[in-house]
């Protein structure tokens, strides 16, 4: 493949484009899913393919197709030239590219037992248990478990001399239960919601998550809720689960800081973003102890990879430290406009898809405290615990998020559940009101499988280090 | 473009080889380019030529499933093989019956040469076309310009032969100055039926009327829906309600509703995979002709949709709405949703309003906080505007909504004679079409900076 590339992308020099590169990549998927005792999805997908993008005349093209054979390859690169002789007819100004050591290098991302080599059946059987389990009181309408597995090979070669293969795997499980008692429907899920957690991991990964041990606790929790009180509409001191966090991390600053998003070239589809360049280490995004980094590097977390899909190594990158603004998410095109080389995180959803810029392992800081003593201190409040609801503006402003469920917190103690707890806020008003993060004893980076964005649609498996943390005087409901 | 006959030649060469008792070959292929331009410049402009191949095989109620993306005949036999492997460690499916006989499904046109024709330098030149219009008011374009053909494929080996060449085009126009933004849409199967320039200006004039923006406080509003607002609610409505899974896990605010009042009376809704109205597709992915199938008529809830699993199950048939053998754990879902068209205009509504709230759009909409209850939450964005006295007043500031799609269309004082196609994240294949609705109420709870 190497060969077949370095073909192209000289004929592609000898049309004098200021750059090229080509992308390879097989990926393999294996998804099962167990519904109520039937195992309602057993499939495998392969798909392989070309990817070429080139910077001509200053304006870029791109075109892909699902064929290696040179002769393909080289009329995908003709397709991309073109294209990019058609963009720049309408261009405003030339793409000018940060400066970048051309690696050759190979990555494999971590794996002890390779997921695709573990018997299905072996697979498919602990999924039925949990379903069974779930499903062992008569008030469980649905029981679903699931596991998805990837497997990629990617190469990237460029004009420039790059020459980088990689090979990663990518595991992930969850499961839920569906209660209902003629009248009310409530959800539990483990170990997150949205099928589960994920990590750039072997199969060993979903044997360390000890999934059967949390299906009774998830079943009742599932119940207990269908009779719990609807959370009340209020303002209160809150603490939210690492989960959730992961999930705020993600909607409120991981994304507003991807460049592209804030230079305006996502704007017609997932929006802008209020951190502007004018409030680089300026805006005080947050309080002194809140301090958000990208770090593509975590081994094993769903985010991480050796090289970003326009050869970038792999790194971390602070965001907000003691609560500033100090970084964005940056690729070799947008990077300059703040003077800065890519931080590595261009990514694409597979060879037919541009890379743009993406999250990669967004984490918050663990801070000092433990989890009993913060919810004793807190005295009064409430324990906002999984992810079900996520909405936020197209600015990355004012978010609404939901949960699972939430609990009281009354004398210091966690108390009765409420169902349906929503909370709402301005982002930067919101994070300034935190004053107590959990300790690493309660970090865990937790793999996000579904990010979307970008025309045609991208979904990026994506991840976020965090530990339960405080706000103060949140507006929880939407009534009052 | 390989065509109908290769295709299924080349389909029944691959079967033959097959043990299964039955065996299912679906194919979808697509030649696609989508240009994309922000601050009045291209940025990004794409193409792709992409096909996926998934085979289903059936071993008495086993069933195991494959997909590859090369038509080679080595990658296609390789892929049945590894769905033969599959299906050995499956289950038995008590609700599967089998794949389908062949039936008789509608001729719908679903194929313009122009679009499918349409180069990158004729999107650019559109494009040119539309900065030009943004330009000339001080405004600056954002959106996406899309073009392509494709085709679909159902073969069995029960004798099941569908087959449907398509085109699609669309384009999205955001115009934007410093303090507002305006919105314009356009999806068809023929592209001679999109005029970028005619777009461009809808979008400026909105941006234009929604600068400097007011704030106005949350609170319970009379508000108009534009067809594109409507949309992204009933994209939601759909994905929580109007599929077999959320219907038979009880999730679906229709699950214990059938027959009784959800909705006003002038409200009614339905699937049509056969309306080229729509993006019609006149089979599902099973290759079942697709019915009609009403969700809610004149407010009473009617029914979801089906494919041949979740139909047995539910003691009932198919209604032509499968989705392809890897995704049909999450059940059968409508892709061509129609909302019925009232007899106002958009400005007849406008004008009968005292006080309330003109929505172009939506953004971020989730529908996970009460599913029985339809309780939805979003943002607006890209041109919302008060209403006084009938006449549109100025821009305010975005607001966020949350609210129960039931109680709040159990309001509707108005619905347009007129209606769009809009597009979705399903758009190859089917959008959703829609009116303007004017409600008498609708419950803002929060609000942005902008």
């Amino acid at each position: 493949m190497k060969n077949k590339f370095g073909n192209v992308l000289d004929w592609l020099k000898s049309k004098s484009v200021e750059y090229a590169d080509c992308r390879y990549v097989r990926a393999e998927k294996e998804s099962i899913r167990v519904t109520d005792g039937i195992v309602d999805t057993l499939s495998r997908d392969v798909d392989v393919g070309v990817g070429i993008r080139v910077l001509y005349n200053g304006a870029w093209g791109f075109a892909s197709m699902a064929s290696i054979k040179e002769s393909d390859i080289k009329k995908t690169a003709n397709k991309a030239l073109q294209t990019a002789r058609a963009s720049a007819s309408a261009k405003k100004d030339n793409v000018k590219l940060a400066g970048q050591e051309a690696f050759k290098d190979y990555y494999k991302s971590p794996c002890e037992k390779d997921p695709f080599l573990v018997p299905v059946d072996e697979k498919i059987g602990l999924l039925l248990e949990i379903s069974d389990r779930l499903k062992s009181n008569e008030l469980i309408k649905t029981a679903e478990a699931s596991m998805d597995f990837f497997k990629t090979n990617k190469i990237f070669c460029s004009t420039e001399g790059a020459e980088i293969e990689q090979d990663i795997i990518e595991s992930g499980s969850g499961y839920s239960a569906i209660a209902f008692d003629g009248n009310e429907v409530q959800k539990r899920s483990y170990p997150n919601s949205h099928r589960g957690d994920y990590a750039t991991r072997g199969y060993e990964f979903i044997e360390e998550m000890h999934l059967l041990d949390y299906v009774d606790k998830t079943r009742e929790e599932a119940i207990e809720l269908l009779t719990a009180e609807v959370c009340p509409d209020t303002e209160a001191d809150i603490i939210i689960c690492g989960s959730q966090m992961a999930l705020q991390v993600h909607e409120s600053c991981g994304h507003p800081s991807e460049l592209d998003r804030v230079l305006g070239t996502e704007i017609s589809l997932a929006g802008g973003s209020f951190m502007q360049i004018e409030g680089l280490n300026d805006l005080i995004y947050g309080s002194p102890i809140v301090n958000i980094y990208a770090d593509a590097t975590i081994p094993g977390a769903l985010g991480s990879f050796g090289y970003d899909d326009e050869g970038v190594k792999a790194q971390r990158a602070p965001i907000i430290q003691d609560g500033i603004h100090v970084g964005y998410l940056t690729s070799r095109e947008t990077a300059p406009v703040i003077g800065q080389k890519s931080n590595g995180t261009m990514r694409a959803d597979g060879w037919n898809r541009l890379p743009l810029i993406r999250m990669t392992n967004i984490n918050l800081e663990p801070g000092e405290w433990e989890l009993d003593d913060l919810i004793a201190d807190t005295g009064s409040g409430i324990f906002f615990d999984m992810n079900k609801v996520w909405s936020i503006d197209d600015r990355r402003l004012n978010f609404q998020f939901g949960v699972e469920c939430a609990r009281e917190i009354k004398d210091g103690k966690l108390g009765r559940m409420f169902k349906n707890p929503l909370y709402t806020g301005m982002t930067p008003k919101f994070w300034n009101s935190c004053d107590a993060i959990c300790n690493k004893n309660h970090w865990h980076v937790w793999g996000v499988p579904n990010c979307g964005k970008g025309e045609p649609m991208q979904t990026a498996r994506v991840a976020h280090g965090a530990a339960p943390a405080r706000f103060r005087k949140v507006k929880v409901g939407v009534s009052k | 473009m390989i065509g109908k006959d290769k295709l299924f030649s080349t389909f029944e060469k691959v079967a033959k080889s097959s043990r299964a008792d039955e065996t299912e070959i679906v194919f979808i292929g697509n030649t696609s380019g989508l240009t994309r331009f922000a601050n009045s410049t291209i940025h990004q402009n794409v193409n792709e030529t992409n096909a996926k191949i998934l085979f289903r095989v059936v071993f008495g109620k086993k069933i195991g499933v494959a997909a590859t993306n090369s038509m080679a005949i080595n990658d296609l036999r390789a892929t049945l093989k590894n769905a033969i492997e599959i299906a050995k460690y499956q289950k038995d499916n008590k609700y599967f019956i089998g794949l389908p006989e062949p039936a008789d499904y509608a001729e719908v046109d679903t194929y313009f040469e122009n679009t499918a024709n349409y180069t990158p330098k004729e999107r650019a030149r559109m494009v040119k076309k539309v900065f030009i219009r943004g330009n000339k008011r001080k405004f600056t374009c954002a959106g996406s310009f899309s073009s392509g053909d494709g085709e679909i494929a159902v073969f069995n080996t029960k004798g099941v032969r569908c087959y449907q060449p398509v085109t699609s085009a669309s384009i999205n126009i955001i115009a934007m100055s410093d303090t507002s933004s305006g919105f314009a849409i356009c999806l068809s199967r023929n592209i001679d039926n999109i005029e970028p320039p005619a777009l461009a200006d809808i979008a400026v004039e909105k941006a234009f009327r929604s600068k400097k923006p007011k704030p106005l406080p949350p609170g319970d509003y009379e508000v108009i829906l534009e067809p594109s607002a409507i949309a992204e609610i009933f994209e939601w409505v759909n994905y929580i309600g109007l599929g077999s899974k959320s219907f038979l896990d009880k999730t679906s605010f229709l699950s214990e509703n059938i027959g009784r009042k959800v909705m006003s009376d002038s409200i009614s809704f339905y699937d049509d995979g056969t309306d080229p109205e729509g993006i019609a597709l006149p089979f599902d992915f099973e290759g079942v002709p697709r019915q009609k199938v009403y969700f809610v008529e004149k407010g009473v809830g009617k029914g979801v949709v089906f494919d041949r699993t979740a139909g047995n199950r539910h003691g009932v048939g198919s209604t032509g709405h499968a989705v392809t053998a890897d995704e049909q754990g999450e059940g059968a879902i409508p892709l061509n949703i129609f909302i019925d068209t009232g007899d106002k205009t958009r400005e007849e509504m406008i004008s009968s309003v005292k006080k309330g709230i003109l929505v172009t759009r939506f953004h971020y909409i989730n529908g996970f906080i009460d599913t029985p209850k339809a309780v939805l939450t979003g943002m607006t964005r890209d041109g919302t505007f008060l209403i006084e006295d009938g006449q549109i007043k100025h821009g305010i500031k975005n607001l966020r909504f949350t609210d129960s799609i039931l109680r709040a269309f159990s309001t509707v004082k108005g619905i347009s004679r007129d209606r769009r196609p809009i597009p979705s994240w399903w758009d190859a294949v089917g959008c959703l079409v829609c009116p303007t609705v004017h409600l008498g109420s609708f419950k803002f709870t929060g609000t942005t900076d902008f």
